[in-house]
């Protein structure tokens, strides 16, 4: 090996440990095939392209031209008429076995179906998460439920949950007394869920003070008689009646997800769909966490 | 004889043409006709819809966005149910982007709404801190033009057939028609969504800014 | 052997496209510069109102290096080495000359109108094909024109055999006539509306996933017949030319030839793997993007041994130093290429970093050292003078090939690493990064970039200098140059 490719071949090294040094910092599982095929792929790419040109630069240094030369000539440019270059010239003809071969008979037309790839990698995916899924515990769902909403609710919510100076709702102050005070005298009728809505003027005065102090510590204890009113339709305990009230203690997600809510705020988005019922209990224990 | 053919240019050209234009025809046109395949249920872009999409390509935000959600669990994680060739039907030109330096947007109407986008376009870091998203602020004060959105919706009725009613007709009369029957009662509604006075004002007073038939169309892409 | 001494061509339009050239290299770059720097720091976007946002900036900047300055570095070595290589001046006709003028008047209209067009936000969105009808026509035409005058020279000339780059030439433009014209077919809408809005506008004939097929058929292939295939031919003229060399191989240089026309237009899928395209199309593409790697190789390696036995060459002549690091350039970016083309690879780089920074190795490592070569190489012969300064040319190089590899290392690592936290999950199996984090991550290696793109873009400052000194105040030669070109 000549000098040249000595260097050419330290360059890819460097570049393809730079490579994998980065990535490793974002934590990436490079046992996953399409990434280690990528740096596969990298590795190629820098040791052939700078080893082979080096190998040529290496030759201007060593070699000399020869051959016959062709009779014609153009504004002075010669041409010999050398062969092949060996290396070169089987390797062409190698691909092009390699592709015929590839495309009559290892893969042949139709043989592979992006889709049902798709649908092998999630079955894959749930055979492997399976299990974690189904035995999480209490600390197991928080840890997740914040991973989810990093990705998903973060850009409204904020990565803290505050949302972002009253730009959707703020899961660190929860459901204050005096939010819960202008519900009852407004009614509210933003969580599509429920179509009926709940009508102003529930309670007023010392009543509805009472209420409202009642469901912003999230219906903790026992209910107080004023609560009565509210229990026909949110339960005796606040836990909400299927179908006709959302529970008051802390939030439903669940019908937060399903439907979206256009509320005073703004509006949010429905995620039917999105989750599977593990990553909403995830979601539901993360986002009543915040509350401080 | 390659050696004949260097001296006769004209079969020499002949034969470069026609050996780059077979490749074409074997992959464009077995799959062509049923590639132009809408999915069952698509519906052709509204015109206020159309306006915004030109608001999409004029500010080119193809540049960043893609519109092409492939099949991985990752992608679909993210962005939802993967991309299907009938989906893109009305699509003229298609957007499905080179280059993801924000993310997809081929069903970003699924996960934001519009007063998201009106905070969004307006100054991205105030949704999303460290956002390297320009601010689009003269979207709010530029008008969209949606009599080119009408022409083009025109266009496409009839020289494609794409299914529109009966009321997009070519002419100034049916523009003026179409403007108030629907396209600026679309605009008021996605306006009042997006809770600015200001645009709400506009929208009032027959003009349209960029903004709303953007969010019109960001909407629809679901 | 014929010599050439005898002959006088005719260089006025040569002269024309060299100043397009460089006027337009430097405004492409700079917005190159500009664009990068936009996304290491976002503030630069708000400069000049909606004009300066990095969206408006991207494509102008796409479209002036290749259509701006590469059309024009392409035009420069053609008329230049066609009418050498052809043994016929354009002057011998007045008809082509004339035709000449015109293609040079009508191509200012067709690229200043491209570039306010593209600020103005008056595009189709195709990338590499952003113009809108108006234009198209008169870029049809510009295009109909050089092919009469390349037909017209071919008709005349006194070297019966055509040499290679003239196979390159032809090839050009043959092929981009056709692949233009498929892709921009569209309907003004003006035209069935009643005369309704704006009159330049105009809707794709295709729709959706055809039209995605028809436009990277074009998009490829605008790879192959405008930053691959005439540049091709400008190395096989005027690295021989410049070294006095003869090509190492004819076989080779038949068997490239021929390979890459056979090949490189059923490659064009792999802009689209993974999309909806039939998947035997997708898998079509990536074997013949594999396959690509050897016709590509085959005319850099071509011109790597035509240099054997010239290392004092490449030491002493800057000329043959940006050759040089252009043939090789070449390579990486045709293994490259058919790497991404790989479809698990794809999977990673589609979308990312790594895409522009493989466009880059091609386009500043490649293309530009050819076309810099192209310009200085011609200059003495065209100017009677000898090149201005040899150090500046040296320097140049230099801090061109450091900006190269800056630029396309930054985005190596970028790329993959993006296209890596896209995928992640975390132990639960959810996506362990949002988006923002993805893009937050990527700001080291952006700044990288942008200082690359600067040092490059400085290397161009020197050229443009070097280049406007040459042709006014270079020391005056008496006799043309054989080979080698006089530097002071
Ligand atoms: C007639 C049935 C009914 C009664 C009585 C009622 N609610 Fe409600 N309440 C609802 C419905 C339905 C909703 C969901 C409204 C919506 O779609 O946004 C609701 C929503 C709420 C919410 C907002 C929950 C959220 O997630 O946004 C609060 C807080 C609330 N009720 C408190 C009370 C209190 C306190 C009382 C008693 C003073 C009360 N409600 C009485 C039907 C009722
Ligand atoms: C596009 C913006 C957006 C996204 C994304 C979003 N939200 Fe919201 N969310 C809102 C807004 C706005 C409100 C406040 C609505 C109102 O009351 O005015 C809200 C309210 C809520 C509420 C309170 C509902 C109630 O009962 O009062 C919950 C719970 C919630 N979001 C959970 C989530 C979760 C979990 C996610 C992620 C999976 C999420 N959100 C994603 C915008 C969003
Ligand atoms: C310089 C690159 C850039 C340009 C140009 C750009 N965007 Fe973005 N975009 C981003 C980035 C980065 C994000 C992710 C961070 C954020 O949400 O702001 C994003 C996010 C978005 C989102 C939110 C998507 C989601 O899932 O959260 C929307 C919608 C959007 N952009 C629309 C547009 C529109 C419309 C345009 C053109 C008018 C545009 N963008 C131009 C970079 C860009
Ligand atoms: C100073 C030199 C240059 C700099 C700093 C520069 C910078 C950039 C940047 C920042 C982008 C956007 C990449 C992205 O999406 O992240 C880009 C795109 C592009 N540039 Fe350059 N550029 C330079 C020179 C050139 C030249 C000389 C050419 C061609 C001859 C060129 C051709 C392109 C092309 C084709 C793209 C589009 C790539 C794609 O869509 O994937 N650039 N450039
Ligand atoms: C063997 C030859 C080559 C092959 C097989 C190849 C392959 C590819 C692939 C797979 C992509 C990425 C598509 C994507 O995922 O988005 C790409 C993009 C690109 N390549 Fe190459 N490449 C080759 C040579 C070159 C050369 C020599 C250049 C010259 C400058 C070049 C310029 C580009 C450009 C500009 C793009 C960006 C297209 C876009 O805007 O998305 N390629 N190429
Ligand atoms: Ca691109
Ligand atoms: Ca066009
Ligand atoms: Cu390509």
């Amino acid at each position: 090996m000549n000098a040249f490719v000595v260097k050419g071949l330290a360059f890819a090294a460097v570049l393809i440990i730079s490579t994998i040094v980065v990535v490793q910092q974002m934590h990436i599982d490079l046992s996953d095939p399409i990434n280690w095929i990528t740096i596969l792929g990298a590795l190629a790419i820098a040791t052939l392209a700078f080893g082979v040109s080096a190998k040529y630069m290496g030759q201007m240094k060593t070699d000399t031209a020869s051959g016959d030369l062709a009779e014609e000539n153009w504004d002075g440019i010669g041409e010999y008429k050398n062969e092949l270059p060996a290396g070169w010239a089987y390797s062409f003809l190698g691909v092009m076995i390699w592709g015929l071969w590839y495309f009559f008979l290892g893969y042949p037309l139709n043989a592979f179906s992006q889709i049902g790839q798709y649908n092998e990698e999630v079955q894959s995916y749930n055979k492997k998460f399976e299990a974690v899924h189904k035995n999480a515990d209490a600390a197991t769902l928080k840890d997740m439920g914040e991973s989810i909403f990093l990705v998903q609710c973060a850009p409204c919510h904020g990565e803290t949950g505050d949302g972002l100076s009253g730009k959707a709702e703020d899961f660190t102050k929860g459901r204050t007394k005096a939010t819960v005070l202008n519900i009852i005298k407004n009614g509210q009728n933003a969580l599509a869920a429920f179509p009926g809505g709940m009508p102003p003027g529930m309670a007023s005065g010392a009543a509805a003070e009472k209420a409202a102090e009642y469901v912003a510590s999230g219906c903790k204890g026992k209910a107080p008689a004023e609560f009565g009113v509210c229990a026909g339709c949110h339960g005796a305990t606040g836990a909400g009646t299927p179908g006709v009230a959302p529970s008051l203690k802390g939030y439903d997600v669940k019908t937060a997800l399903a439907k979206g809510k256009t509320g005073a705020i703004g509006m949010m988005p429905s995620f039917a769909n999105r989750f599977t019922p593990v990553q909403e209990k995830a979601l539901d224990s993360y986002v009543n966490s915040l509350k401080q | 004889m390659f050696h004949w053919l260097e001296k006769n240019p004209f079969f020499f050209a002949v034969g470069v043409f026609l050996t780059i234009a077979f490749a074409g025809a074997v992959t464009i046109l077995p799959n062509f006709s049923k590639s132009a395949q809408p999915i069952k249920g698509l519906k052709p872009y509204t015109v206020l819809q159309l306006a915004g999409r030109g608001v999409y390509i004029k500010d080119n935000c193809l540049s960043c966005h893609s519109q092409m959600i492939r099949p991985f669990k990752a992608e679909t994680d993210r962005y939802g149910q993967y991309s299907l060739s009938g989906e893109y039907a009305y699509d003229r030109p298609f957007l499905w982007g080179s280059r993801r330096i924000g993310p997809d947007l081929h069903r970003v109407g699924n996960y934001r709404t519009p007063d998201w986008h009106a905070n969004h376009m307006w100054n991205p870091k105030s949704v999303v801190p460290g956002s390297i998203m320009p601010a689009y602020k003269h979207q709010f004060t530029n008008i969209a033009d949606t009599e080119t959105a009408y022409a083009e919706a025109v266009t496409v009725k009839r020289a494609f057939g794409v299914p529109y009613g009966d009321d997009i007709q070519p002419g100034k009369a049916a523009y003026e028609k179409e403007l108030k029957a629907k396209v600026l009662p679309d605009a008021l509604k996605i306006a009042t969504q997006m809770k600015n006075k200001d645009l709400i004002a506009k929208v009032k007073a027959g003009k349209i800014p960029e903004v709303v038939a953007l969010v019109a169309y960001l909407e629809r892409l679901k | 052997m014929q010599s050439n001494a005898a002959m006088e061509y005719d260089y006025s339009i040569v002269k024309l496209y060299m100043w397009t050239t460089v006027i337009f290299g430097i405004v492409g770059m700079l917005i190159g510069v500009i664009i990068a720097s936009q996304l290491a720091w976002p503030q630069l976007n708000y400069m000049m109102g909606e004009y300066g946002t990095f969206s408006r900036l991207r494509p102008i900047h796409t479209n002036v290096v290749v259509y701006g300055f590469m059309i024009s570095g392409i035009f420069v070595g053609f008329y230049y080495s066609a009418q050498r290589v052809l043994k016929v001046s354009m002057g011998e006709s007045k008809f082509l000359m004339t035709l000449g003028y015109l293609q040079f008047f009508l191509y200012l209209i067709a690229a200043s109108g491209m570039v306010i067009s593209e600020a103005m936000g008056i595009t189709t969105s195709k990338e590499y094909a952003q113009m809108e009808w108006p234009l198209d026509i008169l870029i049809v035409v510009i295009w109909v024109i050089w092919g009469v005058i390349m037909f017209g020279l071919i008709g005349m000339r006194r070297e019966k055999a055509l040499y290679i780059s003239m196979w390159y030439y032809v090839a050009t433009f043959l092929g981009v006539a056709m692949l233009y014209l498929f892709n921009n077919m569209e309907v003004p809408t003006q035209l069935l509306s009643g005369g309704l809005g704006a009159w330049y506008h105009s809707v794709s004939m295709y729709a959706g996933t055809n039209d995605a097929m028809v436009q990277w058929w074009w998009g490829h292939n605008a790879v192959a017949f405008v930053f691959t295939v005439p540049i091709i031919a400008l190395i096989y003229y005027f690295l021989p030319k410049e070294s006095g060399q003869a090509v190492y191989s004819y076989k080779l240089s038949l068997l490239s030839f021929w390979g890459l026309m056979f090949i490189y237009l059923w490659a064009g899928g792999h802009h689209l793997l993974w999309s909806t395209v039939p998947d035997w199309v997708q898998t079509m593409a990536s074997v013949f993007s594999v396959i690509l790697i050897l016709p590509s190789w085959g005319s850099a390696i071509n011109m790597l041994l035509t240099m054997k036995g010239e290392w004092n060459q490449l030491t002493e002549n800057p000329l043959i130093k940006f050759m040089v690091l252009a043939s090789t350039f070449y390579m990486l970016s045709t293994l490259e290429g058919p790497i991404q083309a790989v479809k698990s690879v794809n999977a990673i780089a589609h979308f990312t970093d790594w895409i522009p920074g493989h466009v880059h190795d091609g386009t500043l490592g490649w293309v530009s050292f050819m076309v810099f070569a192209t310009l200085m190489h011609s200059a003495p012969r065209v100017f009677k003078r000898e090149i201005y300064s040899k150090s500046l040319l040296e320097a140049q190089f230099w801090i061109q090939t450091v900006g190269v590899v800056l630029y396309f290392t930054s985005m190596w690592i970028a790329g993959i690493t993006q296209g890596m936290m896209w995928r992640a999950v975390d132990e639960y199996g959810n996506l362990m990064y949002s988006f923002i984090d993805t893009v937050n991550a990527l700001h080291p290696y952006w700044a990288i970039r942008a200082v690359g793109g600067t040092l490059y873009f400085i290397g161009l400052l020197m050229f443009a200098y070097n280049f406007f000194m040459t042709a006014t105040a270079g020391r005056k030669l008496e006799t043309e140059p054989q080979f080698r070109s006089p530097m002071a």
